[in-house]
């Protein structure tokens, strides 16, 4: 079936698109167009199932309802990439946060007796 | 031979029960070492000032490939450091193999020295372990392009160069691949050492499960995947 090909290919372009362009600008515009198009495409199939239908009949698909759902889980598994490397990215910069508070703060042993660890950490700042 | 040169880095994380006579039995012959809180809840800082260590505290945990850059940034800050090692805290490690690390780094030849279990008999190392690194170093083309048999060993002697290029990106355990993967990168020259690890019974419960293979797996493919 054509369908199977296309989406294949489609979700497989997108994984890598994404993939080495994740964080430029051309993949922020690239994801905001295809979110534009599936709502788009979704209010559509609202609206005219039938011709839904006739898309799907040409792509070689039953149903409308099946070309939508197809068309939900390749975007799904978009989203989840996006999603997945979003938090990657933000794992980064929080590690470089707490790094650069940790080397501010380091100190040498051995600890006084008296001294809290805080307070040492401070004294030798 | 004087080792004042020579920074040991060493991750840790809830280690309190042992972080302390490792680092005071280190210190007997490696006088620089940095010990890298990664947000322990137990007495683990303590510890290691009392131990006589460099501290340096995350506010929170990140995990250990992000505790070893931090560790790594703070020994190549120091004056006149030219060689780093990182050094696990369970106990797994023997000072003696790092020194024989540094007789090679020392040489000049090489920029960097991991360890291996893998020579000789593989006896000790406990079944599952070994499969699962057998099966790491069979999946991995890089590995087996520099001819590297042990892919997870914490057991890494560098030079400053090395040190000044390391990035390591992955907090959590994702950061053995990732350094290999920076040895291709940046064409640093590296050897293998053979090294013994003590398995006791502590390191053992606290050592990476199978499960995390997975997790290791899955992190690599993707960045090999987002590689610009």
């Amino acid at each position: 079936m054509l369908i199977q090909y296309l989406l294949l290919i489609a979700v497989g372009w997108f994984l890598v698109f994404f993939l080495r362009h994740h964080g430029t600008t051309r993949a922020a515009a690239g994801a905001k167009l295809c979110f534009v198009a599936f709502v788009a495409f979704s209010v559509y199939a609202v609206l005219r199932p039938d011709d839904i239908s006739v898309l799907a009949h040409w792509l070689g698909v039953g149903r409308g309802t099946d070309l939508l759902v197809y068309g939900i889980a390749a975007g799904f598994a978009c989203a989840s990439i996006n999603t997945f490397l979003r938090f990657k990215e933000l794992e980064v910069r929080y590690a470089q946060l707490a790094r650069a508070m940790a080397l501010r703060d380091g100190t040498s042993g051995p600890l006084e007796e008296s001294g809290d660890l805080g307070q040492h950490a401070s004294d030798e700042a | 031979m004087a080792y004042d040169d020579t920074w040991l880095i060493v991750p840790v994380y809830n280690e309190g029960p042992v972080v302390e006579g490792l680092v005071r039995d280190a210190l007997q012959t490696f006088p620089n070492i940095v010990c890298v809180d990664d947000g322990s809840q137990d007495e683990s800082a303590e510890c290691i000032l009392r131990a006589g260590a460099h501290l340096v505290r995350h506010p929170v945990n990140l995990g250990q490939g992000a505790a070893l850059q931090t560790g790594i940034e703070y020994a190549r800050r120091q004056p006149g450091a030219r060689y780093f090692v990182t050094f696990d805290a369970d106990g797994q490690h023997q000072v003696v193999d790092v020194q024989r690390m540094l007789v090679r780094l020392r040489d000049g030849e090489v920029d960097i020295v991991v360890g291996t279990r893998f020579h000789d008999s593989t006896r000790h190392i406990p079944l599952t372990k070994r499969i699962l690194l057998r099966t790491v170093v069979m999946l991995s083309p890089r590995l087996r392009m520099l001819d590297l048999t042990d892919a997870h060993n914490g057991l890494r002697a560098f030079n400053r160069t090395v040190a000044d290029q390391m990035n390591i990106t992955h907090n959590g355990m994702g950061h053995a691949s990732e350094i290999i993967d920076m040895v291709r990168r940046h064409s640093w020259r590296i050897a293998e050492e053979p090294v013994t690890i003590l398995y006791t019974e502590y390191s053992k419960a606290k050592g990476q499960s199978v499960v995390n293979g997975v997790n290791i797996v899955f992190e690599s493919v993707l960045r090999s995947g987002s590689r610009r």
